[in-house]
């Protein structure tokens, strides 16, 4: 029948640690497929990338360095997913670094041409994180085909700094970084929009809420922490079990050298 | 750490609580969620996104039009696949013969110079005549080709075609019970098989994913053009005008993957009517809008990640390789090559199967990695003889149909053999990396070798049934 | 002619022989233990088999004995009998005059394999995308050989699913089993929509012809003719004849708010050049399929546009909010949109 990772209980191999040595900040790069997100690494990186995207889409772990300012930040390039519902590994894989990699910054490049079905990823990536810069990316693609964006605007609605680029042009890359910079440091303060689902729904996520911060007290996203128990989410289960998200609350913002195990990164490498 | 348990005891709670609580919930609250979600996200960006002006007219539906229309979709996707191959062939054609010139004349620089401070005999041909040459060999054959091969293939990729490949395709895939993004995955395959079976990640369904890792093999991958195109160039070209050679070289090597491409199908249809039994799963695919390939980003992602990649792996095995094509070509017992011993023993089998045992023996050396096998022929062809003429041009014919008595049907069956084998080691490692099973890496190692063995019998019975070869 | 065909055996028997020896060096200990857990494991089976069987003749209120175990399992006497003795002994069930029946321990145990039973059954028909009248033979073979943690974990995973995909409740951890009140709809009043709760698969060939009619339990049918001799229905778009005998394994629930609106069409119905809106996906799609559906935004509302169809006809390309997206005719049944009105074509 099916092979051994096609079931549920398949256990995940030993996933490789993140190596921050000599970084002052992660950066991670979460995005729909096909938003020019590898064009917006390869431009920040230099394209100074580690290893190849065989299949038009990142398969394996991509990372790189940008440097600003005389600081340097160390860019991990996720795999592109429509979601982070954990359906694939993929999303499994985008997912659980922004959760438990806790990378200083998430930039989520989005098609300026699809908005709105990119802001379903943004939406999702705001529950989870606080730190995140949206990227409008290919807003020269959107300008041929008569489509204008208000970035101000859509800030406003999404509580977090929004920068349009044409990565492809090299346009709006330095304002990238600044803002991402600008987050790191403090700056910039971000109050993401959170609120979704029906009453019942919302009801039980405010009941979980306490409850789960005495478990793990100061967790940014106890919200979402919450709508994925409802879920039966089984990957956050084990991580509220085993103690791990009561780990990643007390280590906030702690030196990046002990990064958590859990960065599973590059799928069964 | 200190009130673990009282932890523990409190997260097993808010898991009852959360379990009490889902119980409560609309059956599809997830599906009320998701929706949500969108709604919020269509809100949004209603209000940030404005059309200032109407759209021109539409070119991606245009070229959508043309590149999926039921007249033009296919000979385009024919066309297109033989134009990459020919300027492969043809493109790669010269530098490749200035290289192996190159090369080989550093080769005997080489030994000219080791002999000069009179080194011993073996210390030179070990190093020079064995490592040296296999290395240039590769790289001389190999480097051009996929200079020229993978930029042609990334831009098909960045400009947005070959997704609709995969949607042209997915019926045929549908029909054989797998997923159309196994074209996707097959075509990466043409650059290497391991790099394919890791893009067969693309695929969420198991079962799909399966198929299309054990099926990856039978396109060719870089490492076995050579073979074809040699062949191709000795046996088929070389029957046509000069002008015309490359076309025809480029028609054969589109003929063999068209027949790659039969046995990919015919092989997923019996996997997925026995052994990977199940109903085709999601099929969403997403076509990207057309976009002017990045260049500077096509070039960089082809050569140094992929030809750079590829080329140093097989450099990397060829030099052990030669190493011990040299020894098996030179240590003698009897007053034989342990070469010609071995490959006297595989002879029965090499030619029940219209081959011979050098042809065997080179496949064996070359389980590491596939771009040895005409390298290790030639070299044990040759024994201890050294060759620094043109290797492409009308002495390696003479060697091979000449001294060696090849005819059309070694030809044709080696080209069979080739394409239908067994994968590289590379690629044996890499399906165990995705599948983790033992089960599917031997079945997708020992299925292609008995089918290669299975067809190149069937040929050569008839062949000699109808008096040839 | 001789002398070559030797060759070529004592060549084939050599490459065996050295094929051989470098399996048994890989695989030669694990051989060793999957023989001796075999043993083991078959026991097992045998025994949750036995098990099981007592628990439903229990349920249906004719409780099983010996013959009938042995009719179920396939047993010689002889082997019944030891099995019985095996397991009263272990204390998982008690003989009688009466029959057999199982202890407190003995139907927790059956429960629980029941439990695994029925979530892979959820298992195999969401993830595994296997068509509903294969799924119960193979969570037969699956539902064996999984500690209770994997089985939580297998439960967990499947986003605690409440039913299997014949309707029938799926036990918690704890053993709890929640009761099922529901009609055939050969006894279901006309023009009164219920919703499917429940499909009998037992007989095997009776529950072929209601696969073969895709009903799964969520639907909203309405029975629309209902004779001793036939059964019409309509179920999501589309009107079905059942034989009663059909009818009488298909169980419903009265619908709390009966829909007012127009019935919805499945998204093939559109044109190439047609737009129309999402109304939502069908229940009989679950899993892995359907959240990646609404991931891409094919949720309630949205305005979907066939562009083009591939060179075969199939799959077609969706214009979805602002994507292109390509799903098979398979998929798109599944989608439901609002109806629409022909000669409504736009083009570009």
């Amino acid at each position: 029948m099916a092979n051994c990772s096609s079931c549920p209980d398949h256990a995940d191999c030993g996933p490789p640690e993140l190596d921050t040595r000599g970084f002052d900040g992660v950066v991670a790069l979460a995005g729909n497929p096909n938003t020019g997100k590898s064009t917006v690494f390869n431009a920040l990186t230099g394209l100074r990338q580690h290893t190849g995207n065989w299949p038009g889409k990142t398969v394996t772990r991509a990372e790189g360095g940008f440097k600003f300012k005389n600081r340097r930040y160390k860019l991990v390039d996720l795999p592109g997913t429509y979601s982070l519902l954990s359906t694939s590994q993929d999303e499994e894989i985008a997912r659980d670094f922004i959760l438990f990699g806790q990378p200083d910054c998430t930039i989520v490049v989005t098609d300026a041409t699809c908005l709105e079905r990119n802001l379903n990823l943004v939406l999702q990536v705001l529950e989870i994180s606080d730190r995140v810069v949206v990227c409008v990316n290919l807003i020269d693609e959107a300008k041929r085909k008569g489509i204008a964006i208000d970035a101000s605007a859509l800030s406003d609605d999404l509580g977090v700094p929004v920068v349009a680029t044409a990565a492809r042009a090299w346009k709006g890359l330095k304002e990238l970084t600044q803002t991402v910079v600008d987050l790191i440091d403090g700056k910039i303060k971000t109050a993401p929009k959170r609120a979704f689902g029906d009453g019942a729904f919302q009801d039980a996520v405010t009941e979980l809420i306490p409850l789960i911060d005495e478990v793990a007290p100061d967790l940014p996203n106890a919200r979402w922490v919450a709508m994925r128990l409802l879920d039966g989410d089984h990957r956050v289960r084990q991580a509220l079990q085993s103690g791990d998200l009561a780990r990643l609350a007390a280590r906030t913002r702690g030196p990046i050298e002990q990064a958590s195990p859990l960065i599973a990164l590059g799928g069964t490498q | 750490m200190t009130d673990g348990r009282s932890n523990q005891a409190a997260a097993q709670l808010v898991l009852a609580r959360a379990d009490a609580l889902r119980g409560n919930l609309a059956d599809d609250f997830r599906d009320d969620l998701v929706e949500a979600t969108y709604d919020e996200a269509q809100a949004i960006a209603e209000r940030a996104v404005r059309q200032v002006r109407a759209p021109r007219w539409n070119l991606d539906l245009a070229v959508d039009r043309l590149v999926t229309s039921r007249i033009f979709g296919l000979p385009l996707m024919l066309v297109l696949l033989a134009a990459v191959f020919w300027l492969t062939v043809a493109g790669a054609n010269y530098p490749s013969a200035l290289l192996m010139k190159v090369l080989f004349a550093v080769e005997a620089w080489g030994s000219a110079l080791f002999e000069s401070w009179s080194i011993p005999w073996w210390i030179t041909g070990f190093i020079w005549h064995g490592v040296f040459r296999a290395v240039a060999w590769v790289v001389g054959v190999m480097l051009p080709p996929m200079a020229i091969f993978f930029p042609c293939f990334t831009i098909l990729e960045d400009l947005g075609y070959l997704p609709r490949v995969a949607f042209n395709m997915d019926w045929l895939f549908r029909k054989a019970g797998a997923h159309g993004k196994q074209s996707l995955t097959m075509s990466m395959g043409f650059g290497c098989n391991a790099a394919g079976i890791i893009a067969c990640r693309v695929i969420d369904s198991p079962r799909e994913r399966l198929i299309a890792i054990l099926t990856n093999n039978f396109v060719p991958c870089n490492g076995r053009f050579p073979t074809l195109i040699l062949l191709a160039s000795i046996f088929v070209a070389a029957r046509f005008s000069p002008g015309l050679a490359s076309f025809a070289a480029a028609g054969t090597v589109v003929g063999v993957v068209l027949i790659g491409v039969f046995f990919t199908l015919i092989v997923s249809a019996a996997l997925s009517r026995t052994v990977l039994k199940g109903e085709a799963s999601a099929f969403t695919l997403e076509l990207p809008p057309y976009r002017r390939p990045d260049i500077l980003r096509v070039l960089y992602t082809s050569l140094i990640d992929r030809t750079v990649f590829v080329l140093a792996r097989a450099v990397a095995v060829a030099a052990p390789a030669g190493a011990v094509i040299w020894i098996l070509g030179n240590v003698t017992a009897d007053g034989v090559p342990l070469a010609r011993h071995v490959a006297d023993f595989f002879d029965p089998l090499g030619r029940t199967i219209g081959l011979d045992g050098v042809i065997l023996l080179a496949y064996v050396i070359a389980i590491p990695a596939n771009e040895i096998v005409v390298p290790t022929m030639l070299m044990v062809y040759m024994g201890g003889k050294i060759m620094t003429e043109d290797v492409t041009g009308t002495s390696l014919e003479s060697l091979l149909v000449d001294d060696n008595g090849w005819t059309m049907l070694t030809a044709v069956n080696l080209m069979l053999f080739s394409l239908l084998h067994n994968p590289c080691a590379t690629t044996i490692l890499t399906m165990w990396k995705e599948t983790r099973s033992y089960r599917w890496t031997a079945l997708g190692a020992l299925l292609p070798l008995v089918i290669a063995f299975a067809v190149t019998f069937t040929v050569a019975e008839f062949a000699r049934l109808f008096g040839a070869g | 002619m001789l002398a070559p065909v030797a060759q070529l055996g004592s060549t084939l028997v050599t490459l065996a022989i050295v094929i051989a020896s470098a399996l048994a060096l890989v695989f030669g200990g694990r051989v060793a233990r999957w023989w001796g857990g075999m043993r083991e494991a078959g026991r097992r089976v045998l025994a949750e088999d036995a098990l099981k069987h007592i628990h439903n003749a229990g349920l249906r209120g004719n409780p099983a004995t010996p013959d009938s175990l042995a009719g179920a399992l396939g047993l010689s006497p002889h082997r019944t009998v030891n099995l019985i003795a095996r397991l009263e002994a272990g204390g998982w069930l008690k003989s009688s005059a009466e029959g057999l029946s199982l202890t407190s321990e003995g139907s927790q145990w059956a429960v629980q394999v029941i439990r695994a039973h029925r979530l892979w059954e959820r298992y195999l028909v969401d993830e595994a995308r296997m068509p509903l009248e294969r799924v119960h033979a193979e969570a037969e073979r699956r539902e064996h050989h999984r500690t209770a943690d994997a089985v939580d974990a297998l439960e967990a995973s499947l986003g605690f699913p409440r039913i299997d995909p014949h309707g029938d409740p799926i036990p918690t951890a704890r053993g709890e089993l929640a009761e099922l009140r529901a009609l055939a709809i050969t006894e279901w009043p006309e023009k009164t929509p219920g919703r499917i709760v429940h499909l009998e698969d037992e007989p095997p060939a009776i529950f072929a012809r209601i696969a073969a009619a895709r009903l799964v339990p969520g639907q909203t049918l309405v029975v629309e003719e209902s004779t001793p001799e036939r059964l019409v229905i309509s179920v999501e778009g589309r009107t079905l004849v059942l034989p009663p005998i059909a009818g009488a394994n298909v169980f419903v629930t009265p619908v709390e708010a009966p829909e007012r609106r127009a019935l919805p069409t499945p998204l093939t119905t559109l044109g190439v050049g047609q737009s129309a809106k999402v109304r939502g996906l069908d229940e009989s799609l679950r899993g892995y399929t359907r959240r990646r559906l609404l991931d891409l935004g094919l949720t309630p509302g949205a305005v979907i546009k066939a562009e083009m169809a591939g060179i075969f006809a199939d799959p077609v390309a969706y214009r979805v909010r602002g994507s292109l997206i390509a799903l098979r005719r398979e998929q798109a049944r599944h989608v439901l949109i609002d109806p629409v009105a022909h000669g409504k074509a736009s083009d570009g």
